[in-house]
């Protein structure tokens, strides 16, 4: 299910809400309702990757239960925690990026005309990514002594299938949440500050990210965009996808807080960053803290000397980008920002352009975030060249660029690019707008709310982007 | 209750309020109307994806409340942004663009090989039957008139270098006889050869292209001029636009005038309209570019009706709305006494049915 | 505590709203099913020149939706019982106009004389149809036939389209 569809907004939504509040007060009943619940809206998709949702948590938890039965030190605790991560990686590895190996290996193969294979058809079951690395730190967590073991499978399920954070974030670390599994508080000022954020994440997906997301799509589904063009729409897919993604971890944690949970921040205005490193500790901080966690810190992180700092550094960043999708696309976006994250740590953890005055800082640092979104955005690299070329005026102007033109720049589109460019890059966003409740807020909400129900009826159906991931 | 708790309340209740009113009103409105609810239809049937994608979109489709919400919200942002939605554009001097005529335009197209592929293989098929095939793919709005999109677009040469361009090249490459009209609408002045609020073309643009077509089959010898005698009576007529009529919203629709259309209906001696004639050696295959005038009114006043005059015979036609590509051959597969006796098929498809056609460019043989 | 206890308060009347919402939301379609469409006489009886009870067996691949043109769809058949005319064998493929609306309101300026209480087209559904034949002689206009390669017989016209569940 998606947040923004009227099944879940107007009938999954109310009846949950609904269900859970009329159950006795004990956390084991509600867990037990929420993971019925979120398999519901999880298999909502496709009923059998609930199954594949199951097999995961399985793992975890019996790797979790063996973990926390071995001696500390002990080889048999090792070994649980090595074959969870394995399996889990394992699963994640084939349903993600097994065509993903078998077409490149097919590709070179080709260059040495030896027999390719047939590539077996993987369906990628919607948010892998986000429940499999959220499974996996249950056990990893229970490992290094930050988390408990789950009180019950059915509490360990209810976590890894949680639905409000399911599917596109943020990703919740189990040491994190393990607490508010067993005692959680349901306050009508927690309540009130979820639906305030439910609103805006609603508010920001519907009226921002979807209409700059068509003027994305149009700039980069165009044969010859002109040079205007192309800035424009790489601008436009900028704000979409922080528009949308922030705007589900908006919903997310809204949601989250009308059933009791808090989740942690994933967005701070990562626009606003004077430099690529301070863009990774603001944007999708649940994952950069993920992997500098799970990933970068055990690789030795910058405990082993500059050199191996930039190496681990960009490890870490080639397999984040890959864990985005499977597509070169993704890898050389990783990379990119890996190799400028190492040249900033290089120069002490300063921008680029640190001489400048901050404001020519943020906007420097978002000219070179915006290449990085071209490769995120384009299908391919050679896509992606094309639309360097268009940029930098390489592909001849585009003899129809005026046509693209005169479909980009209407009055509504230029509106909303300029709202989003102010929301953008003003220091309050949602997440710090719904920390109080007042009367003004309170009319402002509802009033959004309607324009954004209104607008909802209008739209056809559009998934988030990080669905994909 | 202290002032800090008044607030959440509030905005609690307004959140919770909306999203069980929306919901409770469809059962309440299907109840009433004697229908079951549709809610129900969950549990009728084993849960699969496609079903379960099947009941969303039901339930979306048929909301009670978004269907009437969906109206004065589409007004609200035609006011304010001369917004027209995901199918329409509004270019300069109330001048109307089908959003896919455009992205046509503009976008890759992937459709070209297996288009040429689909009139080849008609080609070959008919030429067993000792039948010729004039292809003639209608140009988009913004093929002809990419200026009155907008200021951005003013002095762009024409027409347009389109895929249809390259479709054109491969056909003729490959022996199979188009005609151009882009050319031929390029270099066309005077009155506007299209519609300012539909997708098709103005009565001058279908007659010149019934002229061109005739000229050519007339170049190529393929059809002896006729007997019969046709005349041309006015007709004038006030036509609300397709592209006024997608937006789907009476709110909307009544903001545009209907366009006054001075057309010219095809009478013979008696004064009668044109009629076809099924026994004719001329088939005329197409779309709605052949329905305009023809069968919509006055009738016997669009291309068919014009060719017919031109050649000054009774043609045979089958005009498939949205099926250029594909339906219409489907259609003739089913109609195959409309292929006896004839020598010359004339196809006529919207050349952004080359990227979008329905069924896209299927193989559909001859009628036995 | 007090203030917590307070606020368990307040979010008990929410409980209470939210539990009579779903409530009503359970009951109401419990209200519809006792009503039954029966009141009027179908036009499915009258219109036509066959009447069929049938199984929809299958919908193939998605519905075209167009803004410029609706199309009549063909779907495949099972038919249980004859009440008028005659078919051919007991798989038959009949076109629906406009079938994703609901078949009171799939009616237009160009097909005028379609209806039914049929609101949705899902395989298992049991329907009682009015039929014509061939479809051509009752409609002009495009038809999404995706049996087109491996039937070539009879496509009929949905005239009147009733549930027969």
């Amino acid at each position: 299910m998606v947040f923004t569809s009227q099944i879940f907004l107007f009938y999954f939504l109310p009846l949950v809400l609904g269900i859970y509040y009329a159950l006795p007060k004990s956390s084991e009943w509600r867990n037990f309702f929420l993971l019925g619940a979120s398999y519901i809206f999880y298999g909502w998709w496709n009923p059998w990757f609930v199954l594949l949702m199951l097999f995961a948590t399985a793992v975890n938890y019996t790797g979790g239960w063996m973990i926390s039965r071995a001696p500390h030190g002990s080889a048999r605790r090792k070994w649980a925690l090595a074959g969870s991560v394995a399996v889990s990686l394992g699963t994640l590895g084939f349903f993600k990026y097994f065509m993903f190996f078998e077409s490149n290996l097919n590709t070179v193969l080709s260059w040495v005309d030896g027999p390719t294979l047939a590539v077996l058809q993987v369906t990628l079951p919607v948010g892998i990514s986000f429940y499999i690395f959220q499974s996996m730190t249950y056990a990893i967590d229970i490992y290094r002594g930050d988390a408990p073991p789950a009180r019950s499978f059915a509490d360990f399920a209810c976590f890894v299938s949680l639905f409000p954070q399911l599917v596109a974030g943020p990703i919740v670390r189990y040491n994190t949440i393990a607490a508010q599994l067993v005692q959680r508080d349901h306050t009508l000022e927690r309540f009130s500050s979820g639906s305030a954020l439910f609103i805006l994440g609603c508010a920001k997906k519907i009226l921002l990210a979807n209409v700059v997301g068509g003027i994305a799509d149009s700039a980069f589904e165009s044969e010859a965009p002109g040079v205007i063009d192309a800035w424009f729409g790489v601008a436009a897919y900028a704000f979409q996808i922080y528009f949308d993604f922030s705007a589900y971890s908006d919903m997310a944690i809204g949601l989250g807080r009308m059933l009791g949970f808090e989740f942690l921040r994933n967005f701070d205005s990562p626009y606003r960053s004077a430099s690529i490193t301070e863009f990774w500790r603001r944007w999708h901080i649940s994952l950069s803290t993920f992997l500098r966690d799970y990933l970068y810190i055990p690789l030795g992180g910058n405990r082993r000397g500059e050199r191996r700092t930039y190496i681990n550094l960009a490890i870490v960043m080639l397999l984040g980008g890959l864990w985005h999708g499977a597509n070169w696309t993704f890898v050389a976006w990783g990379g990119y920002h890996g190799a400028l994250l190492a040249f900033e740590r290089w120069r002490g953890k300063r921008g680029i352009v640190n001489f400048l005055p901050r404001p020519a800082q943020i906007a420097s640092t978002f000219v070179l975030i915006l290449f990085s979104w071209v490769l995120f955005r384009s299908p391919g690299l050679v896509d992606a060249g094309r639309y360097f070329g268009a940029m930098f005026g390489l592909n001849g102007g585009g003899a129809i660029a005026p046509l693209l033109a005169a479909e980009l720049y209407s009055p509504g589109h230029l509106v909303l690019m300029g709202l989003c460019a102010a929301l953008a890059f003003q220091p309050v966003q949602a997440y710090d707008l719904a920390n109080e409740v007042t009367w003004p807020k309170t009319v402002a909400l509802a009033s959004l709310f309607a324009a954004t129900v209104a607008a909802m009826f209008t739209q056809s159906f559009n998934p988030f982007l990080y669905f994909q991931f | 209750m202290t002032r800090t708790r008044l607030p959440q309340l509030g905005l609690v209740l307004v959140l919770l309020l909306a999203i069980c009113a929306v919901g409770l009103i469809q059962v309440v409105a299907e109840t009433t109307g004697a229908a079951t609810p549709q809610l129900l239809d969950l549990f009728r049937r084993t849960p699969t994806a496609a079903g379960l994608r099947a009941y969303e979109t039901d339930l979306e489709q048929n909301s009670w409340c978004g269907n009437r919400i969906r109206v004065a919200t589409q007004l609200a942002a035609f006011v304010t942004f001369r917004d027209l939605g995901a199918k329409a554009l509004i270019g300069r001097d109330g001048w109307l663009f089908y959003r896919p005529g455009l992205e046509y335009v503009l976008e890759p197209c992937d459709g070209l090989a297996e288009a040429a592929a689909a009139i080849v293989a008609f080609r070959d098929a008919l030429a067993e039957r000792g039948i010729k095939l004039l292809v003639v793919p209608a140009p988009e709005k913004p093929s002809i008139y990419p200026e009155r999109l907008g200021l951005f677009a003013q002095g762009l040469k024409k027409p347009m270098a389109t895929h249809t361009t390259r479709l054109i090249e491969t056909l003729r490459n490959n022996g199979v006889e188009c005609t151009d009209l882009f050319s031929t609408f390029a270099g066309a002045s005077g009155k506007p050869l299209y519609l300012v609020q539909d997708t098709h073309w103005a009565p001058g643009g279908m007659r010149l292209a019934a002229e061109t077509v005739a000229r050519r089959l007339a170049e190529l010898g393929w059809v002896s001029p006729g007997q019969a005698v046709y005349d041309l009576k006015p007709v004038n007529l006030l036509r609300q636009g397709d592209i006024v009529e997608m937006v789907q919203n009476p709110a909307i629709a009544e903001r545009f005038e209907p366009e006054p259309i001075v057309c010219e209906q095809v009478i013979d001696a008696e004064q009668t309209p044109y009629k076809d004639a099924a026994e004719s050696p001329v088939l005329v295959l197409g779309d709605s570019f052949l329905r305009i005038y023809e069968r919509d009114e006055p009738g016997a006043a669009g291309f068919v009706a014009h060719l017919a005059r031109e050649l000054r015979m009774p043609l045979a036609s089958i005009i498939n709305d949205g099926g250029g590509s594909t339906l219409v051959r489907q259609e003739l597969y089913r109609k195959p006494e409309l292929l006896k006796g004839k020598r010359v098929v004339v196809w006529e498809f919207a050349e952004r049915d080359i990227r979008f056609g329905v069924e896209g460019w299927q193989r559909v043989p001859l009628p036995e | 505590m007090s203030t917590m206890s307070t606020v368990s308060t307040e979010l008990g009347i929410l409980t209470r709203f939210e539990v009579l919402s779903a409530c009503l939301l359970a009951l109401l379609p419990c209200v519809g099913c006792g009503k039954t469409a029966e009141s009027v006489p179908s036009k499915v009886s009258q219109v036509g020149t066959t009447e069929v009870t049938a199984v929809l067996e299958e919908v193939r691949g998605e519905f075209v939706n167009r803004a410029n043109y609706d199309y009549a769809f063909v779907m495949k058949y099972k038919v249980k019982a004859v009440h008028r005319g005659s078919v051919e064998g007991d798989t038959i493929y009949v076109a629906h106009y406009n079938p994703q609306k609901a078949r009171s309101s799939a009616a237009d300026a160009r097909v005028p004389d379609i209806g039914g209480n049929v609101t949705r087209f899902r395989p298992g559904d049991v329907h009682r149809i009015a039929l014509e034949a061939p479809i051509d002689d009752y409609y002009m206009g495009g038809i999404i036939n995706r049996y087109f390669d491996e039937y070539k017989g009879v496509i009929y016209w949905a005239v009147w389209t009733d549930d027969a569940q």
